[in-house]
């Protein structure tokens, strides 16, 4: 469909935008309340355009005129872009005088009551709304009464508070909740003016709710976590990748003065689109507290600080008479393929099979991975033992967008389709859709027809005799069985299935219903580390199983069965683990590192280091290096350079160089091996300890704005 | 017991004029029934609401407080309401409104203690050319009202008797440019300046 923008003339597909269709040609409209993922509802005025299209007369052939070119017919006033769709030959003018008199005109109306207090406002310096005044509007005010006052301070949540003068209206964060999470958690309340935000179901009861802040145009919508805690201008931005769970989100990590103080999403349209959940988004408070910065040496009973030369110096001592095969090196699941592949080195130095990492499952499926774009585009999803809330929040993001049939949206050459008119305000769900089958209650259950409490193996026994076709009538087996059959369905497992050994069974249903298998990993990046040799090898003892002379144990938060005799813990602060250990070496978070993370598409993804102040704290490689120099060995991966190297010789790719959007690699074989360490999902009880600590900071800063 | 408990039909003959998924536009229907029959409507029956209907406690008060016609605090039985735009405080509003809360003893938000009154300021009621004017509740307007015509009309709603609305012809500016259904002319004489106040 040809469409002419002021001069231009540009190709869109039939549906599309007048908004997107002059975003396409390189124009540009100024815009409130529209926003990728979410519905055009034209409430802000802000985007209005001249626009008119030719018609077809009764024969068919296009109204000419005087000219003999197609007569365009004007519409009679200015329209808003956003709600309108562009036409085969639509006309769009956005650069005339009218168009910049309605523009200025709405921007003067929308700052009618505006408190323009920017230089008190957290969003100031990255505000929509100060933006757009200034490249759109009059520059002034004839406004001389006094503007409407309301509440400033109103907490919609522990972790979001609302200025109410702020608001502009614009409704972005209610459909939000309505459409994206699909729950609907507040409102407008009042009218015209006095029209505010507000939820009666107490607090915001949703684990994505602090993406309301993001996408808030104002500084309405404020991170109670952060508030206060900086300027936009004095942040360090550092775009990175969540290390939370295996999806991977894409989120912007804003550290002042050496420490990290908000995290927010950040878009990456076939991953996250723009939204995390709230354990990634206020992880940093916890993150922070009680960091180790400098190695700590048992003396006497007691652990107290030392440098690394004392450590070395220690461990030169303690390691003489230590067989290098009998240490063992286990690690967390998310550290990075260089961490990874420094560990695996380091373990064939040593010459030790006493290696592993955790938490892991036994097997991987040897079927291709769905994407999470595939996800959210399946036509039935059938989830087997996995709690995507607790396991893989923003997944259950995805889910929704299948069940709205709402992907994919658009893309553009701007980007994700600003106005996408495929998108209403409170769409028709699809719960028959989606079936789960968990002994334990999940987030999504409210949104699925079919949900049923059991043993998911039982249910997976269940569901593969229906598929052979041996089901009693009308059970809920055969249903789900139905559902999988349809062409482009989805079978997702997750821990509880796959850590009680379910993964075979998980594999013959897909293969013999035709359906994609999403199995969840277990953490960050198990899936990547599964293709690495960091299982135990011959006689090796997985973590805690033998009783080993020396261990090096990176991250872990489990306790051993069996304790080393020497153990040394690489650990971000002094958890239960280190407390008793001798060494203790310091480590940076998640937040804090370089590397490469593998999300549970298989997704290689650069991981980028916040500018945070982390003093002495390293990754695992540095680490792994004290140990072998106290043997007087050396690794052939000493760093992140030769890391990278040996990731490129074995996966034949460079990791320094991914695309921005990350890469979908073949990477091989993996290296699998029974553990029989039950897996807890880490998310959901990491996200209530992190969502305290989100909230003693976020209390911390009531009480510093009450002290002011 | 909630409200709509002993009123199943009532529920159901109001759900049945939409269609399923239609089902939201029912609030208005089941709002007025409560602000009718107790004057206001409780938090108790915007949860209630928001159970029969399907939807949350929030879209029930979004809804809601978007019509002044609904009130979340307790009215009398006669709620009156008195315009305070331009046209009606031309004509003394302000006045009339003082009389009347003097008279009743009560200010907005407030019952007289026999349950009988609520006051209430409100913008334009679209009748300037009879100002000023109190609204009864829903029953009818009462405009180009004297503070005799008030006092009377609170006389007679207090003896239980409602006189019905009183929408007198507005005073034309000039003689003859009004005409009725008939055909015949309506309006003030044009006299010399200052004669017709
Ligand atoms: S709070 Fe922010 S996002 Fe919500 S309506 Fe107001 S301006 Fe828009
Ligand atoms: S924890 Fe997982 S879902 Fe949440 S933001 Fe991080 S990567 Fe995304
Ligand atoms: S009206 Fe708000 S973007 Fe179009
Ligand atoms: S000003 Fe009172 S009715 Fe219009």
């Amino acid at each position: 469909m040809k469409v002419f923008v002021d001069d231009r003339a540009v190709e869109v597909p039939a549906g599309t935008s007048a908004m997107d269709a002059l975003f396409e040609a390189g124009r540009d409209v100024p815009y409130f309340c529209s926003l990728p993922y979410l519905s055009p509802i034209g409430a802000c005025r802000m985007c209005l355009v001249e626009a008119g299209s030719p018609r077809r007369g009764q024969d068919g052939q296009w109204i000419l005129d005087d000219q003999g070119q197609p007569k365009i017919f004007w519409l009679p006033k200015p329209m808003a872009s956003c709600t309108l769709a562009a036409s085969e030959g639509m006309v769009i003018r956005t650069q005339t005088d009218a168009v910049r008199k309605a523009q200025a005109g709405m921007v003067e109306f929308t700052l009618l009551n505006h408190p323009l207090d920017c230089p008190t406002c957290d969003k100031g310096g990255a505000c929509e709304l100060q933006d757009r005044s200034y490249e759109y509007g009059y520059g002034a005010s004839r406004f001389v009464f006094d503007r409407r006052h309301a509440d400033k301070h109103y907490p919609l949540s522990d972790l979001v508070v609302l200025d109410q003068e702020r608001c502009i209206h614009c409704k972005r964060c209610v459909r939000y909740f309505e459409e994206i999470p699909g729950q609907e958690m507040i409102d407008f309340i009042e009218r015209g003016v006095h029209t505010f935000i507000d939820g009666y179901e107490g607090g915001l009861p949703s684990a994505f709710s602090g993406n309301i802040v993001d996408l808030c145009p104002v500084g309405a919508l404020l991170d109670n976590v952060a508030r206060f805690r900086g300027r936009n201008w004095e942040y360090d931005h550092t775009a990175t990748i969540c290390t939370g769970c295996s999806v991977g989100c894409s989120v912007t990590v804003d550290a002042r003065n050496g420490r990290v103080e908000r995290i927010v999403g950040r878009d990456h349209p076939a991953v996250n689109e723009r939204w995390i959940c709230d354990a990634g988004r206020f992880s940093h408070a916890l993150e922070e507290e009680g960091r180790l910065t400098t190695p700590l040496l048992r003396r006497g009973g007691e652990l107290v600080p030392a440098s690394f030369d004392e450590v070395l110096a220690y461990l030169t001592s303690e390691l003489v008479d230590v067989p290098p095969a009998q240490i063992g090196l286990y690690s967390s699941s998310d550290i990075t393929l260089e961490e990874g592949i420094a560990l695996e080195a380091t373990a064939q130095v040593l010459g030790s099979g006493h290696v592993d990492h955790l938490p892991r499952f036994s097997q991987l499926p040897a079927l291709p991975r769905p994407t999470l774009h595939q996800l959210a585009q399946a036509s039935a999803v059938v989830i087997a033992g996995a709690d995507l809330g607790a396991e893989a929040p923003v997944a259950e993001l995805r889910i929704q967008e299948m069940l709205r049939g709402a992907a994919p949206p658009p893309q553009f050459r701007h980007g994700t389709a600003i106005a996408d008119l495929k998108l209403t305000e409170r769409m028709e769900r699809h719960p028959e859709r989606l079936a789960i089958f968990s002994s334990a209650p999940t987030s999504l259950d409210r949104s699925a027809d079919l949900v049923v409490r059991g043993d998911p193996q039982a249910a997976l026994s269940a569901i593969a005799a229906a598929l052979e076709g041996n089901a009693q009538a009308a059970s809920p087996y055969l249903s789900a069985a139905e559902l999988l059959r349809r062409p482009g369905a989805t079978l997702v497992v997750g821990s509880e299935l796959q850590a009680a050994g379910g993964l075979r069974l998980a594999e013959k249903v897909a293969r013999s219903s035709g359906a994609a298998l999403l199995a969840l990993p277990a953490d960050s990046n198990a899936l990547g580390l599964a293709y690495l040799r960091l299982v135990p090898g011959e006689g090796g003892a997985a973590y805690g199983e033998a009783i080993l002379p020396v261990a090096l144990v990176s991250r872990c938060r489990r306790l051993p069965a069996q304790w080393p005799r020497l153990l040394i813990v690489h650990d971000t602060t002094l958890s239960a683990l280190a407390a008793r250990a001798d060494v203790v070496l310091p480590a940076v978070s998640g937040l804090e590192k370089q590397g490469t993370l593998v999300n549970l598409e298989g997704r290689l993804q650069a991981l980028r280091p916040a500018a945070s102040e982390v003093g002495e704290a390293t990754d695992l490689i540095p680490a792994l290096g004290l140990l072998l120099q106290a043997l007087g060995l050396r690794s052939p991966v000493r760093g992140l350079i030769s890391a990278q190297r040996a990731l490129a010789q074995r996966f034949g790719a460079r990791v320094q160089s991914l695309p921005p959007e990350g890469a979908l690699l073949d990477l091989g074989e993996p290296f699998l091996a029974e553990t029989h360490l039950q897996h807890q999902p880490e998310v959901g009880a990491w996200a209530a300890a992190h969502l305290a600590a989100a909230r003693a900071r976020a209390a911390a800063n009531r009480a510093l704005e009450v002290a002011k | 017991m909630r409200y709509f408990d002993d009123k199943p039909e009532l529920v159901a003959a109001i759900l049945a004029k939409y269609p399923p998924q239609g089902r939201r536009s029912s609030l208005m229907p089941l709002l007025r029934e409560v602000q009718t029959a107790l004057h206001y409507v409780p938090a108790e029956q915007i949860e209630e609401i928001a159970e029969i209907v399907g939807v949350t406690a929030t879209e029930v008060r979004a809804v809601m407080s978007f019509y002044s016609t609904y009130s979340t605090v307790p009215q009398g039985k006669y709620h009156l309401q008195v315009c305070a735009t331009l046209s009606c405080a031309l004509a003394g509003s302000d006045e009339l409104w003082d009389d009347l809360c003097e008279t009743l003893g009560i200010s907005p938000g407030e019952v007289t203690p026999d349950g009988l009154f609520s006051v209430q300021k409100v913008e334009c009621l679209g009748s300037c050319g009879t100002a000023p004017l109190v609204q009864v509740g829903e029953l009818g307007y009462h405009e180009r009202l004297s503070r005799q015509d008030l006092h009377a009309l609170l006389d007679a709603l207090r003896r239980g008797e409602y006189p019905g609305p009183h929408s007198p012809l507005p005073v034309f500016v000039h003689s003859g440019q009004q005409e009725d259904a008939a055909g015949a002319r309506h309006g003030a004489e044009l006299k010399p300046l200052g004669e017709n106040l």
